[in-house]
């Protein structure tokens, strides 16, 4: 197994009645891009907050690579938060220059490197553009030169695709999967679950400020019951299916062609079911399937992300009717 | 790599420059601000020059006052006190001392010689007379006693002067009083505007969200360490370069505030431009730090800019009467208020020199004080988004945040 770079250990914070933060432990290989996932609401933003020193915790240790991340450490942190926000009346090169610089670099580098990400993320020729004057994708670039201009060794992303084209998210991905490539850890977050699995190597699943579910993402997809998906020509119904017994899977769900979706038992033993589909007419379709990630996140609570937005939604709502006040 | 190594105190006070740095350069390359600091140096040079300017041009000679005595003898005395204070005065007979004061409260005369005995002045100014009564109780001293007491020339190099009596109580001149008035003029122009400055910059950063990048890499105490610092660095460089221009232009003009006790209240002023700022720059800050959108700013600023608006406002009257009442003294020794009212009691020659330290040294305590708890509210409230946060629930949650 890869080193862990980031270890988020028993992290606890509360606000006033609600638990934002609830003893979520995960870890983060060092050089890949890992999906920090879950509904609206779980608790994302605050440990990204926490990485950097921005929110208190109530409990609960950050470790880089192995030691408590103190101020040296988030110096070599690039973020870029939920909230995204520049200075509006500040020229894009001095902006992404004085970050530079609070980060540790001295002027020179700091411009030089300003200058690189600028170019890098297709902005030249706008570097005396205040940053208000600048479209909102470009805003998003500039943002995004900020987290990238000291060369970070760690990068924290809070729901980068949000807001995006088509277009911009492809970039997007290109650039985490080239930081990756070039030894940086990625961690993003994001409660599109299903947008970023094919992006990520790895995932840690949170919801109500818990860990739900972490790991590589093949293994999460591939879960430890396989699914296959088997349909029988002209049974639109998959009556056929109601054969296979419970050694061998559960018939999970019917879709509207007539493929059956079987959760296999592990122990269970496929050609079973396709002497079974085969007895029952001409085969059409039969093929293990992955997961898609906000199943394996139904599976894990019981609930969709869907359903898990509307509580928070709700639970936010009452929250904020009693203390009389936003968080 | 590139990444410069250092200790974190070697860090902090990097980061604290650079925020600071981005503070002085973003205004001192507007326009707004270059303009403003011309109008005000110019209007300072004016309300110096322009008096001085005036006052040579209508320089009739004073009139001096002679009771009981022959005139013709005294009046080469009267001509020379008058040389010696770079301007004429002439000697006029005066029937009797009645006849004299009279003549001197109307201000038909300047001064009344009573040889041999006293100098009578309309009224005697703090820090004592000057000009050609000064010189005038100089030489009738000196004439007096070679006179009078034989073998005396010998003595004369040690200087003696008659009496100078004042027909009022003594008090500031009018030349110190309008001083006084400038200066809280501009006391209260700095302290609010780089004030607002400072309460709309970090509007500014909290309402456009920057505050949560600058806060992923600088500590709050260095964010807002930083900004009243730069800003505060362009205050005291305006308010410098006015007393530059105060002292410059006074002595090029040869005006007579550049002496005595004008000066003194343009020290004063300038002391509490710097511990009044120190005082007030965090209250400023903690106030733009409740607000959600930057235009809320100017009704959260408003309590903290209240104290010196009151002691702003009644610095009028004591400036045009004779004596402050107890109410104003109070004011100039209370931390908020102070900055304003303790150059006006000055000014108006209410309060001594070392009553204006003693308020100078209360103010700079206050400004721990405030200092703590004003950091305390900015740190809780800069990241917290939502509507505006009460002033009340802010000092409150302040307090349960301070440490057992």
């Amino acid at each position: 197994m890869t080193s862990l770079d980031l270890e988020l250990d028993g992290l606890r914070r509360q606000y006033g009645s609600v638990t934002a933060l609830d003893g979520l432990t995960f870890g983060v290989p060092a050089g890949q891009v890992f999906g920090f996932l879950g509904p609206n609401g779980a608790g994302k933003t605050t440990t990204m907050r926490a990485v950097f020193g921005v929110t208190a915790l109530d409990a609960g240790e950050i470790r880089w690579r192995g030691r408590p991340a103190d101020a040296a450490a988030r110096r070599t942190f690039g973020y870029m938060p939920e909230e995204r926000g520049l200075y509006p009346a500040m020229e894009l090169l001095d902006q992404v220059d004085y970050f530079a610089r609070l980060h540790g670099m001295d002027g020179p580098t700091a411009t030089r490197a300003a200058r690189h990400w600028i170019d890098r993320l297709g902005l030249s020729g706008r570097e005396r553009s205040r940053i208000d004057a600048l479209s909102h994708g470009n805003q998003q670039r500039a943002q995004l030169a900020v987290a990238l201009v000291h060369d970070p060794q760690l990068l924290v992303l809070d729901e980068p695709f949000s807001g995006l084209d088509p277009g911009g998210i492809d970039d997007m991905s290109a650039i985490l999967a080239e930081r990756a490539a070039a030894g940086v850890t990625v961690l993003f977050s994001s409660h599109q679950l299903d947008l970023v699995e094919g992006l990520c190597e790895a995932v840690a699943i949170i919801h109500h400020g818990r860990l739900v579910v972490t790991g590589a993402v093949a293994d999460l997809r591939r879960g430890d019951r396989p699914l296959l998906a088997v349909r029988v020509t002209d049974d639109r119904a998959a009556g056929w299916s109601a054969a296979v017994g419970p050694s061998v899977g559960t018939v999970d769900a019917v879709r509207a062609d007539g493929t059956a979706e079987i959760s296999l038992t592990s122990t269970a033993d496929s050609q079973v079911v396709l002497d079974l589909a085969r007895a029952a007419g001409p085969l059409e379709h039969f093929a293990f399937e992955d997961r898609p990630l906000s199943e394996v996140f139904r599976q894990a609570t019981g609930a969709s992300v869907g359903q898990a937005e509307a509580e928070h939604a709700a639970s936010a709502r009452t929250a904020e009717a009693t203390t009389g006040a936003g968080r | 790599m590139s990444i410069a190594t250092g200790t974190d105190a070697d860090h902090a006070l990097r980061t604290t420059w650079l925020v600071a740095r981005r503070e002085i350069r973003l205004r001192v390359n507007t326009r707004a601000y270059r303009i403003i600091t011309a109008i005000l140096l110019i209007a300072v040079a004016l309300a110096v020059v322009l008096p001085a300017v005036l006052a040579s041009k209508s320089s009739a000679p004073d009139r001096i006052g002679v009771v009981g005595a022959d005139t013709a003898a005294v009046s080469s005395l009267v001509t020379e006190a008058g040389r010696l204070a770079g301007g004429q005065a002439v000697a006029v007979t005066e029937p009797s001392l009645a006849a004299a004061e009279a003549a001197l409260r109307s201000g038909t005369l300047s001064a009344v010689l009573v040889p041999g005995t006293e100098i009578i002045v309309k009224q005697v100014p703090l820090g004592g007379v000057s000009g050609p009564a000064a010189n005038l109780a100089q030489l009738a001293g000196l004439s007096k006693l070679i006179q009078t007491v034989p073998g005396a020339a010998t003595a004369v190099s040690h200087g003696v002067t008659l009496p100078v009596r004042g027909l009022e109580a003594q008090s500031a001149p009018l030349s110190s009083r309008i001083t006084g008035l400038a200066t809280v003029i501009i006391v209260w122009i700095l302290i609010s505007a780089f004030g607002s400055q400072i309460a709309m910059g970090i509007g500014e950063e909290k309402s456009s969200r920057v505050v949560e990048v600058l806060l992923s890499t600088v500590r709050p105490a260095q964010l807002l360490v930083g900004k009243v610092l730069g800003i505060g660095l362009l205050a005291l460089g305006q308010a410098a370069s006015m007393v530059a221009v105060f002292v410059i232009a006074g002595f090029a003009a040869g005006s007579d505030l550049v002496h005595g006790a004008s000066l003194g209240v343009v020290v004063a002023g300038g002391v509490f431009i710097v511990v009044g700022y120190a005082f007030y720059c965090t209250a400023y800050a903690a106030a733009g730090s409740l607000v959600s959108r930057q235009s809320d700013v100017n009704s959260t600023i408003l309590p903290v800019q209240l104290p010196l608006i009151v002691a702003y406002a009644l610095s009028y009257t004591v400036l045009y009467s004779n004596g402050a009442n107890t109410f104003y003294r109070v004011l100039g020794f209370l931390p908020p208020t102070a900055p304003v009212a303790m150059p006006v009691l000055y000014a108006a020659g209410d309060v001594p020199v070392w009553q204006v330290a003693v308020s100078a040294v209360l103010c700079a305590a206050g400004t721990v004080w405030m200092a703590r708890i004003a950091a305390r509210i900015y740190a809780n409230s800069i990241l917290r988004s939502g509507p505006r946060i009460g002033f009340r629930q802010a000092v409150k949650e302040a307090r349960s945040a301070l440490p057992d």
